[in-house]
């Protein structure tokens, strides 16, 4: 661990807060983005309502007034009679002096010379009325350019709503451009907030759930990437420490179950643990049907070793013993200390007769064995011994017939092995 | 359950109250001063109903606003002192917006443009010694000649505008285009056989409007916003080519 570079964690609420402030900043940006193009199509619509329209009313009245020109001109140069001429250029005074013509130059200056043309004809035909005709040609120039003017106002009138039209479109096609950006920039954050969230936070949990449903002391400590957030690497800290934990745990448990198996002083297993163990071996051998023996050791005259030596002396004899039983038995013998000098033992797969040999050997062994005490004194002891056959009985039953053998050895004088001879 | 619904029913019904009231007052009435006898813009016709270009206008934006207009007729030498004394809201009248006026009245937008036209004899200029000019009185062009230090000769409609030069009480005359219209078709004031041309003074060209009364700031909107709508919705157009020969805006 401390070999591993550090890297900076985040929290969830730093990372929640982090997602978050983004997104807001995305989208305060977006939508002011989208605010801003919705208010240029808005001013270009309120500029063709509040300065196109008016403005296309405008040119279509003075296409009217020039109409108009051509009109009174036409009546003028038609008409028979000092009267009627000047009525027209009454009229046309008005027209060409009103304001909605004279705000316009090209329309003023055409005004200007329809006017002085028709002015001229008037006061000619006036002296002579013949003249009126000769000048129609040139009345015809004056009406093209009337009608050409008509044209370019009414041109001019729908290019204006054209081109408002057009910053519209543009204004209105950007947003659309812009609202797809949007859309595409929200997923796309949508879809790396995800995805975030998938690596940083449910593969971990994931991963961490896995670990802790299988978290067993017979597996390995359970051993995750380097995870980015705080809490996610809190939590896999926290489940190597409970696999560790759970190690020392089953360690303690272990050396527990020993004690409590064990007798103290030699070593050997104690009496309740014999009797679990031996019990199960007797369940198993008459399942099977196999033989086994059981057997009470019990050293003779040991208590007058205490009684002479002290108890000291006494102790290191019966680990002396125990030692030497352990050793002689096969590995898959029980020996127990059944309490004070009085050992148990069974005999798995072991005939009484088989079982007699052994302790038999054992028997003389000890008796030719001098056992050293620990003030340099040296003794030799000897060993009485009950063996009962255990492949039909109970544990009990077994071991109480051996019981009644190794009363019997005492009885005989000490120093033997008596096989209980009735079957249960 | 059934108290709450009671409850919503009177709301329901005192709400819809309100709404109709409102509506009721929706209907708001006008008093709105008109001239006599001043054809294009103003004048009875066969029926004897008012009508021409500045009454027609008046009742359009009177739809427009939804009210109640009730016309009186008066003339024009009184007509800004009523609208001062609160006897009119509205002037459908063809006001010049002259400084005087405007110090003393409101005006709307502007319903027309206008120029003056000067009548005299051909060769007879203005401010020529002697002469005496008939103008409207009350009028911007009246106004005009007195501070040119011209003699005037009043009359108090337009319709009598031809009267003094008929007489011969007057040698020439100052009138605004439209009614300028009106007197090129009087038989008597043709023989004449005067000369017209435009009188190139500042103050008789531009914007004519109609007068509010100045008390009422929140009348001229509304009337602004009306004449807005009839000046695109094609109501005035229809206006224009009813009573006068060419586009006058």
């Amino acid at each position: 661990m401390a070999g591993q570079a550090v890297r900076n964690r985040y929290t969830t609420s730093q990372m929640s807060v982090l997602l978050a402030a983004t997104f807001a900043l995305l989208f305060t940006t977006v939508v002011a983005l989208l605010a801003v193009d919705q208010q240029r199509v808005l001013l270009a619509a309120e500029r063709l309502q509040q300065q196109t329209v008016p403005e296309i009313i405008r040119f279509q009245r003075l296409t009217r007034n020039l109409e108009k020109l051509r009109q009174e001109g036409e009546r003028l140069l038609a008409s028979g009679t000092p009267a009627g001429r000047q009525e027209s250029l009454f009229m046309i005074m008005l027209v060409a002096s009103h304001p909605s013509i004279l705000e316009h130059p090209p329309s003023a200056k055409l005004a200007r010379d329809t006017e002085a043309f028709l002015v001229d004809a008037a006061r000619l035909a006036s002296e002579d009325p013949a003249t009126l005709p000769l000048r129609l040609a040139e009345w015809q120039q004056i009406v093209t350019r009337l009608n050409l003017l008509v044209d370019d106002l009414s041109v001019e009138g729908v290019n204006l709503v054209a081109s408002d039209l057009v910053d519209m479109t543009a204004a209105m096609r950007l947003a659309n451009y812009q609202l797809i950006g949007t859309m595409l920039l929200v997923g796309g954050f949508l879809v790396l907030t995800m995805v975030l969230l998938r690596k940083h936070l449910l593969c971990p949990l994931q991963r961490i759930d896995r670990a802790l449903s299988s978290l067993n002391v017979d597996q390995p400590t359970p051993d995750f990437p380097e995870a980015s957030l705080a809490e996610i690497h809190a939590v896999e800290e926290a489940s190597k420490r409970l696999h560790s934990v759970m190690l020392s745990n089953q360690a303690a448990l272990r050396k527990v179950e020993l004690l409590a198996s064990r007798d103290d002083l030699t070593g050997l297993i104690n009496r309740r643990h014999f009797m679990d163990l031996a019990e199960a071996e007797l369940r198993r051998a008459q399942r099977y049907n196999r033989p086994v023996a059981i057997a009470f050791a019990d050293l003779d005259f040991f208590k007058s070793l205490n009684d002479t030596y002290g108890h000291h002396a006494g102790d290191v004899v019966l680990c002396a013993f125990a030692h030497l039983l352990s050793e002689s038995v096969r590995q898959s013998d029980l020996v127990c200390r059944y309490g004070g000098e009085e050992f148990a033992l069974l005999f798995p797969e072991s005939t009484v007769d088989k079982a007699h040999l052994l302790v038999e050997r054992f028997r003389e062994r000890v008796a030719d064995r001098e056992f050293r005490l620990p003030d340099g004194a040296r003794l030799r002891l000897t060993l009485s011994i009950g063996l009962a056959d255990a492949s039909h009985c109970a544990i009990e039953a077994a071991l109480k017939r051996a019981d009644l053998a190794l009363y019997e050895a005492k009885r005989r004088g000490r120093n033997q092995v008596v096989v209980a001879s009735d079957a249960c | 359950m059934l108290r709450r619904v009671r409850l919503i029913a009177c709301s329901l019904a005192a709400a819809l109250c309100l709404a109709a009231g409102h509506a009721q007052a929706a209907v708001w009435a006008l008093k709105v001063a008109v001239l006599e006898n001043a054809p294009p813009m103003a004048y009875r016709d066969a029926d004897g109903r008012l009508t021409g270009f500045s009454v027609e206008v008046a009742r359009a934006l009177c739809d427009e606003m939804q009210a109640q207009c009730s016309f009186q007729t008066t003339v024009l030498e009184q007509l800004v002192d009523q609208l001062v004394a609160g006897e009119f809201d509205i002037a459908a009248v063809s006001l010049l917006d002259t400084p005087e006026r405007r110090s003393r009245i409101l005006f709307s937008q502007p319903y027309f443009r206008s120029i003056s036209l000067w009548i005299g004899k051909p060769g007879v200029l203005p401010g020529e010694h002697g002469l005496r000019i008939a103008v409207l009185k009350g009028s911007a062009q009246e106004s005009y000649a007195r501070k040119q230090g011209w003699e005037t000769v009043g009359v108090r409609t337009s319709g009598e505008l031809a009267e003094p030069l008929i007489a011969g009480s007057a040698q020439a005359a100052i009138v605004p285009m439209n009614t300028s219209l009106n007197l090129q078709k009087n038989k008597d004031f043709q023989r004449l056989g005067l000369h017209s041309a435009v009188l190139k003074a500042p103050e008789l060209v531009g914007n004519a409007a109609f007068g509010i009364n100045p008390r009422r700031p929140e009348l001229r909107r509304m009337v602004d916003a009306a004449l807005e709508r009839i000046k695109r919705n094609g109501v005035y157009e229809r206006i224009n080519t009813q009573f006068l020969p060419f586009r006058v805006l």
